[in-house]
């Protein structure tokens, strides 16, 4: 069974990935999926790089779950369907705003045009979320 | 103006009062709440005021267009209404645009707890979509347990499957709960001649 896995919003799909102890991913997936590029000092996502803490590299796997963990992220992962979530860090996302610079987002509209925040610098926004419920 | 909807079910339930409205500014639909994820909303409608550069502004009010919901907001819309006209107008000369100092203390940041209810949250959406409904009950009731104040946590799953029988409660009866304390936080705007 493919598992499902959930970095900041987006969803990507890895072949049998994970294991009783840990969310364990080639590098080749962790790019993919996280973002992480693996250096022999430790992993980098963007220009952001941190050590790797002891127990998260195992035969040339990493265990994304691991890592985020020890980063503050919260992991929830739902074994009977296979579907692991990684959320930003209450930390990130008080920085996020914090910077007074307001967070970008893309999505689409009822006919599926995609629309990003950033593409309205220049005017002045007025957002305002609803719901049917 | 952009208006985003925070619906799980997309198009399928956001679609009708979009149609109805004939929107003249984009009307966004965000299946995940990321809108709301992002900028730490608890409750719709909220809003952001964002400047020329991709500054905020204000952040975080609730704001309808009228008074028909004072009940549930104990807030007059009508001098947010003319605030946002007066910023609109007169950009960050307007008593209504936040210092920097203002906004970054109005600003209250996620706890952890928040952080995974987050997490929980969106693995109740991601394992409905996928045709788990009753698997992600368990996830959106850890979310409301996390976060007890976000009201998306609840209206949305309450929403998605049946209140009564899987979570045993209602609307009216949570709204109850409250007793005299605020269904949104109150406004809090510059009085102005």
């Amino acid at each position: 069974m493919d598992t499902t896995v959930i970095v900041a919003d987006l969803a990507a799909r890895l072949r049998s990935a994970g294991g009783p102890d840990g969310l364990w991913v080639s590098a080749a997936d962790a790019q993919r999926v996280g973002g992480w590029e693996l250096g022999p000092e430790g992993a980098c996502q963007g220009s952001r790089c941190v050590p790797l803490p002891l127990g998260v590299v195992r035969d040339g796997l990493l265990d994304l779950a691991g890592l985020a963990r020890y980063l503050g992220q919260p992991v929830v992962h739902d074994s009977t369907n296979d579907v692991w979530v990684i959320g930003e860090s209450a930390d990130d996302l008080r920085e996020g705003l914090g910077s007074l610079e307001a967070p970008d987002f893309t999505l689409p509209d009822l006919e599926g045009r995609r629309h990003r925040l950033s593409d309205y610098r220049g005017a002045k926004v007025f957002l305002v979320t609803w719901a049917s419920w | 103006m952009l208006t985003v909807a925070q619906d799980s079910r997309g198009a399928e339930t956001a679609g009708e009062w979009i149609r109805a409205a004939r929107p003249e500014h984009p009307a966004l639909i965000d299946r995940t709440h990321r809108v709301a994820a992002l900028y730490g909303m608890v409750n719709v409608p909220s809003s952001v005021w964002i400047d020329e550069r991709g500054r905020l502004v204000r952040w975080g009010e609730v704001a309808f267009v009228d008074n028909r919901w004072q009940a549930y907001t104990k807030s007059d819309m009508e001098p947010y209404l003319a605030g946002l006209r007066d910023w609109v107008r007169r950009g960050a000369a307007s008593p209504f645009a936040l210092t920097p100092a203002e906004l970054r203390r109005r600003l209250s940041g996620p706890s952890p707890e928040h952080a995974l209810a987050a997490a929980n949250f969106r693995m109740g959406q991601e394992l409905h979509a996928r045709g788990a409904a009753v698997d992600a009950v368990a996830y959106f009731k850890e979310a409301q347990r996390l976060h007890p104040e976000n009201w998306r946590y609840k209206r949305q799953a309450w929403q998605l499957t049946d209140a009564e029988r899987y979570y045993g409660t209602s609307f009216g009866a949570e709204v109850a709960k409250l007793g005299g304390r605020p269904y949104y936080p109150p406004l809090d705007l510059p009085s102005v001649e």
